[in-house]
């Protein structure tokens, strides 16, 4: 049975390289907005507005639930 | 001649005897540790979530005196601490004759604020962030919130500083 991890260490080079810089780009990009939510609950805690950190805490999880999940698609060592 | 790097336990691999080696992250390496960050961020936004819930900060209970009207000329400024606190405030004297007090320490990295008699601001001298001293909003520079202030009472010849109220 043909699987994506089979068909994907078996692709060209550059689709991997592509593909590990998309992964990598990616989560760049959710770090940076979860470095946005920690600031923003923090600040507003601090103001008392607590009504933000909860929600911001709920973003920031799923966030680092994502980034896990987008480490599976990063291509095998080649050999 | 075998891959010997295969064989060698992580820590070797972690800690290389080549100096080349040493600067050397895959990009794997890399988005892993990114994962780490990320963990570390979300970490952090629990707490500060958790904190904001559980344990919010003590608020200043009852009534202090600072000092009497006397002291203060308009213009001036009197630092003071509330008993059982160390968290430093000052009293500002405003030149429209109200009576300010607001927390002593810039919203941006705690540096101490000083009135600037005559402009109506408080400048924070670290950073160049000004804050307006009627309302202790942030008129310009880094800090990212207002001054935390306490409200002040004239009863007689004596100045009062009570917590603020919470405005809806």
């Amino acid at each position: 049975m043909s699987t994506f991890r089979r068909a994907q260490s078996q692709a060209h080079p550059n689709k991997t390289s592509t593909l590990m810089l998309a992964i990598v780009v990616l989560l760049i990009l959710n770090v940076t907005i979860q470095i946005w939510l920690l600031y923003t609950g923090l600040n507003n805690a601090l103001e008392h507005n607590k009504g933000i950190a909860f929600p911001a805490f709920i973003g920031s999880f799923t966030i680092l639930i994502i980034n896990c999940g987008l480490l599976y698609y990063l291509p095998r060592r080649r050999r | 001649m075998p891959n010997n790097k295969e064989k060698d336990p992580d820590w070797k691999n972690d800690f290389p005897i080549n100096q080349s080696e040493v600067t050397e992250v895959t990009r794997r390496q890399f988005a892993k540790f990114l994962c780490l960050v990320s963990g570390g961020l979300a970490t952090g936004s629990a707490f500060v979530a958790a904190k904001a819930a559980f344990f919010p900060g003590k608020k200043v209970q009852g009534l202090h005196r600072v000092c009497s009207i006397n002291e203060l000329p308009v213009g001036g400024t009197r630092a003071f601490v509330l008993e059982g606190s160390s968290t430093p405030y000052v009293l500002i004297h405003l030149e429209n004759g109200e009576f300010k007090a607001y927390e002593q320490k810039c919203t941006h990295l705690s540096c101490a604020v000083f009135y600037k008699p005559g402009s109506g601001k408080i400048e924070c001298p670290c950073h160049n962030g000004w804050f307006d001293a009627m309302t202790g909003e942030v008129l310009q520079g880094p800090p990212p919130r207002p001054l935390p202030r306490l409200d002040v009472q004239v009863t007689g010849n004596d100045i009062f500083v009570t917590a603020a109220k919470e405005e809806a």
